[in-house]
């Protein structure tokens, strides 16, 4: 029998995707499209939303004039006074510290994820270590921030609570104080980040590597694969899609990331990123204007990620 | 690399086994240690928490000389015994707000505020008890309702042709990106309007608003790749979206419902912000009690390590529980490739 | 399909029982100790307190920050007012002010908060004037009514005080090294150099506090600011007159790094100010090897150490004199404000600012109460000495981050972090500078 060569979907009537699509559309709209439209227009105003912008306009200070707040949420953390200062500055801006973030995390979880994946697959007590790596991602953020205040405490000369220290002062070195110098701070809180989300990456990574079906491996294995070859020649290109899907979904959150860095340093000591800035503009200082101009600017930071993956979508459709 | 359980052809012992069972050892202990300091502080007496590392806890002559067995001749298990305690999770559970413990306040005859040293206490308002419930009733309808209202969503973008299933899906996922900040206030006045405010079917609304994004584009994701013979055999013996609803995607998707069941459950259940703002404190979860086990000047770390732990227990249930849902072959060619 | 139908069932069950439970969920921890309320008034005046126009069974919603034991005493306090009006309240504890600020903005206030005096500016279009609900003035020096009242109108009722200025010591150490407590400023400067002079640490720094690190290097500031310049000079710079960067201002932080940064003077020098957490530094000066001999931190610190070492006796193993030279308190305050008038709320703003209340307040011993009737009523040695300093004061600061609103706390805590750290005080204190001017032209 020829098999159609076109994807084979049904016609229906036209109002039936629709009903299907309906709750959703609904609920969404109501509780995302909704409250973003409303506090966008607030990123146009000044400082606090509550005049126009020009009100935050100086003498001989650069105005951008509705778009002051975005001129603040941009430069405000930017030192401009020479190349050197604007390189050190940029580092331990928000900005800066997105690309740290993205690199070190997205990375981290994605690679440790897949490589533990992998390796516990199959062996006897896989549920077991599955659910070690995952178990972090249960403990909430407030959980974890005290958890990594008894790795990271600074202590005393004397008394170390925390084991990092404790480990470094058994040695005869001095002990760190992780958490406030910069730049170090922000890798011990990626650390973090990683030891959280690992184990999201891998249960998606695990599942996908389950459904690569047995005569695959085993037919490569006939022909001499190493289990390297494997991996890098078989498994990985099979999955590839999953774990685009796994890294797409990582730069979001990523970008997103607020809880962690709120709870253990506040965005202080140059830890800053670009959600606890918007939420301290928005929360601690009441400054709505400048609030909501950082969120336009961390969602048009994840818009292009998006967009990627819509295309990729494309691409797909047009082979199904 | 693929599996220990599998031997090289040539029976020679196999270095790679080896080193990956040790890496996965390595990664185990790293993966454990802060967890397991956590878990040992939370048995700890609170004056040994602030002056000592978790790990002295068997080193029974340090710490500070208050915190020391007042009989320096008692035997090694009579020291260690005051080492640790259980107080911090009696204290946890039933909200004591006193100075020194639930148990030494009972035994001593003098009722601690709010309470009536008797079981009912474990359902004080400001214990995790009482929050253990409310955590279950937010978290439970926001895990189950976007998730069926997706499944119904990415049904109808991968399977069904009509005008606009790419506009809507891209507006649809790329709702993701909104912060949840951004939307607190302008749904809090909408609620206030109806009245829902403080109530339930106010957060698991909008959990369910803003879980949906994720949810739909991974469901689709799955959805689309599963093979496209089922369906072509499905259609040409007559059936209707409704039937091959039930009986193919459904079944088919099951590891992918079980993957972002545990994850949106994970979500809410440790979600703070959204729960304080439109639930409130009248009816606290259990991370706004963890979030006020600390006081204002900082004391209370001692009940926060045991609140932490009591609020890990039902996730870490609900993720074994659904292990048994990635099962291999399940997905036998599901995920595209 | 076995898995799914299992799975399914499994999810309708779960989803059945959530939503009973939400159903059935008793909601609010009302403390009340009333069974049935009736629609009654209740009798106007009771044991000294004002229950006028209060109805049985009526409830106060209330927004504080105190969670554990500080909440415990807020209760008690409440206790007498509870029972004579026979009112009840529904409270809600969260430091996060994102709560306060999206309720107020959303049009749904809590009837009553229990906050600092930033909000009072911040919401003053919302607020409800004290004099409207017959809060009693006389019982509050001079100043707690200016700090309180925003362009012209009272509209914060001060319930809690605790002072800041305030060195923390052990007299058994003191007595054991020879030390004397100083009485002037120039005693005090004499006093660290002769610790160091016999190999002794003298401070014990800590600013480490997560989102606010830095505020006790703030606070120490401002207490130099108050020996050096007085209160009328910190009240200015809080209303925007005297620029941050002025040169008494950098003489102040100058003061200070030299004692904070060098290790002569304190435990660990500027890595030991930086990262060691406020409460551990307390710890330190009354450990079993006490790692320094004083601490300058509020009130609280008495409550810090007991939770560690509940057997220090006050007066023998720990005690505090007032920074010596000091013209003026500093201190953290937290305000009453009221979003609704109603019956009920009206009684409570006037327990509060009673005799009655104020009384309570201090014997209870939720910190000190400017409700000068409580002056008489302090239970421990330890309160009646704060509440001497609080009386004899002639002038009393808010916090200056606190105070001024918009970035300017931030930017604060950021600068003299920045400072410790080795960073250009010029720089810093035109940066702190410009967020000040930034606030003032909200």
């Amino acid at each position: 029998m020829a098999k159609p060569t076109v994807a084979p979907v049904m016609r229906q009537k036209p109002l039936v995707p629709w009903l299907y699509l309906l709750p959703a559309i609904i609920i969404m709209t109501v509780f995302i499209l909704y409250p973003m439209i409303n506090t966008v227009g607030l990123s146009f105003k000044n400082a606090d939303g509550s005049a126009s912008a020009e009100v935050t306009c100086r003498e001989g200070q650069p105005c951008w004039g509705a778009f002051e707040n975005y001129r603040y949420a941009l430069t405000n953390e930017l030192n401009t006074s020479s190349p050197k200062a604007f390189w050190e500055s940029f580092w331990i801006s928000s900005y800066g510290n997105m690309i740290k973030w993205l690199l070190g995390m997205v990375s981290g979880t994605v690679i440790i994820g897949l490589v533990f994946a992998v390796w516990v697959d199959g062996i006897k007590s896989e549920a077991l270590a599955k659910s070690i790596i995952f178990m972090p991602m249960a403990i909430s953020f407030v959980g974890a921030g005290v958890i990594w205040k008894f790795v990271y405490n600074y202590g005393t000369s004397q008394v170390q609570t925390g084991i990092l220290n404790a480990i470094i002062s058994a040695f005869g070195g001095e002990p760190v104080a992780f958490l406030s110098k910069v730049p170090l701070n922000t890798f011990m809180l990626i650390i973090v980040g990683i030891w959280m989300w690992t184990g999201f990456c891998m249960t998606l990574l695990s599942a996908a590597i389950k459904s690569i079906p047995e005569e695959v491996i085993e037919a490569s294995r006939i022909d001499g694969a190493t289990d390297f070859e494997v991996f890098a020649k078989i498994q990985v290109p099979i999955i590839m899609p999953t774990i685009i899907v796994v890294i797409t979904t990582m730069v979001i959150n990523v970008l997103k990331l607020f809880d962690i860095v709120y709870v253990m340093t506040g965005g202080n000591f140059g830890t800053n990123v670009l959600a606890t800035r918007m939420y301290t503009e928005m929360y601690t200082n009441s400054q709505y204007g400048r609030g909501t101009a950082i969120a336009v600017i961390l969602i048009l930071f994840i818009v292009p990620f998006i967009v990627m993956n819509i295309r990729r979508f494309m691409k797909e459709e047009a082979m199904r | 690399m693929i599996s220990l359980t599998r031997t090289k052809s040539n029976g020679k012992f196999d270095l790679t086994r080896l080193l990956t069972g040790i890496g996965i050892v390595l990664i185990l202990l790293v993966w454990l240690i802060p967890t397991v300091g956590l878990l040992v502080t939370s048995f700890r007496p609170v004056a040994l928490i602030n002056t000592t590392g978790w790990w002295t806890a068997l080193d029974v002559n340090n710490g500070p000389e208050s915190a020391q067995h007042p009989d320096p001749n008692a035997s090694y298990v009579e020291k260690l015994g005051t080492r640790f305690t259980i107080n911090n999770y009696v204290d946890a559970l039933t909200g004591y707000r006193g100075t020194k413990s639930y148990l030494e306040d009972c035994k001593s005859g003098t009722k601690p505020l709010g309470m009536s040293c008797s079981i009912k206490d474990l359902l004080n308002p400001r214990g995790m008890g009482r929050a253990f419930l409310n955590s279950v009733a937010v978290t439970i309808p926001s895990t189950i309702l976007p998730i069926a209202i997706a499944l119904f969503a990415a049904y109808a973008l991968s399977w069904m042709k009509f005008k606009g299933r790419y506009a809507v899906f891209a507006i649809l996922v790329g709702l993701q990106v909104v912060p949840i900040q951004m939307t607190l206030v302008p749904v809090l006045r909408m609620f206030a309007g109806m009245g829902l405010n403080g109530t339930f079917p106010a957060v698991w609304l909008f959990h369910t608003g803003f879980g949906l994004p994720y949810a739909i584009y991974l469901l689709r994701n799955t959805m689309s790749a599963l093979p496209k013979d089922l369906f072509e055999s499905a259609y040409l013996d007559g059936a209707d979206h409704w039937t091959i609803f039930k009986t193919i995607i459904l079944p088919l998707t099951t590891p992918a419902i079980a993957s972002l069941a545990i994850y949106q459950f994970l979500w809410v259940w440790n979600d703070l912000l959204v729960s304080l703002i439109f639930l409130g404190g009248s009816k606290p979860v259990m991370t706004y009690q963890i979030s006020n086990m600390v006081t204002s000047l900082g004391a209370g770390w001692h009940l926060l390590t045991a609140a932490a732990f009591l609020s890990m227990l039902l996730p870490m249930i609900v993720f074994f529980a659904l292990q048994r849902y990635f099962v291999r072959g399940m997905m036998a060619g599901a995920v595209k490739g | 399909m076995k898995h799914f139908r299992k799975l399914f069932s499994i999810t309708a069950i779960l989803l059945v029982f959530a939503l009973l439970l939400g159903a059935c969920t008793k909601p609010a921890p009302v403390e009340t100790p009333v069974d049935a309320p009736v629609e009654e008034p209740v009798e106007a005046i009771v044991d000294g307190i004002d229950c006028t126009g209060v109805k049985e069974g009526d409830v106060v919603s209330m927004l504080y920050q105190w969670s554990g034991e500080e909440e415990a005493k807020l209760t008690e306090i409440l206790t007498p007012w509870l029972e004579a009006c026979k009112a009840s309240v529904s409270p809600e504890s969260s430091r996060d002010q994102a709560l306060l600020d999206t309720r107020v903005q959303a049009g749904t206030p809590p009837d009553v908060a229990f906050w600092q005096v930033p909000q009072l500016t911040q919401y003053k279009d919302k607020l409800v004037p004290m004099d409207t609900l017959g809060a009693d003035k006389s019982n509050y020096a001079g100043y707690w009514g200016d700090i309180g009242t925003i362009e012209g109108k009272w509209l914060g009722l001060p319930v809690k005080a605790d002072p800041k200025t305030l060195i923390w010591y052990s007299p058994a150490a003191f007595e054991a090294a020879g030390y004397t407590v100083p009485a002037t400023w120039d005693e005090l400067v004499a006093l660290v150099d002769q610790m160091a002079a016999d190999g002794n640490v003298a401070w014990s720094m800590g600013m480490e506090s997560g989102d606010a690190t830095g505020w006790t290097g703030t606070d120490f500031i401002q207490d130099i600011l108050l020996v050096t310049q007085g209160p009328d000079f910190v009240n200015k710079i809080i209303s925007g007159e005297i620029a941050y960067n002025d040169p008494a201002v950098k003489e102040a932080y100058e003061i200070y790094g030299k004692w904070a940064m060098d290790p002569a003077y304190t435990v660990a020098g500027a890595e030991g100010t930086l990262s060691t957490g406020f409460n551990d530094a307390i710890l330190k000066v009354f450990s079993d090897t006490p790692e320094a001999f004083m601490v300058k931190q509020s009130g609280f610190a008495s409550g810090t150490l007991l939770g560690t070492y509940p057997d220090k006796v006050y007066g023998v193993d720990y005690a505090f004199f007032g920074v010596p030279g000091a013209q003026g308190l500093q201190g953290g305050s937290d305000w009453l404000m009221v979003f609704n008038d109603t019956p009920a709320v009206r009684s409570l703003v006037k327990y509060l600012s009673s005799n009655k209340g104020g009384e309570t307040w201090a014997t209870i011993g939720f910190d000190l109460t400017p409700n000068a009737a409580g002056n008489a009523f302090y239970a421990t040695e330890e309160m009646i000495h704060k509440a001497e300093l609080l009386s004899s004061a002639t002038g009393f600061t808010p916090d200056i981050g606190d105070s001024i609103p918009g970035g300017f706390g931030s930017a604060e805590f950021k600068g003299i972090t920045d400072f410790v750290n080795g960073g250009d005080l010029d720089e810093i204190l035109d940066s702190i500078a410009a967020a000040q001017a930034d606030a003032m032209t909200q």
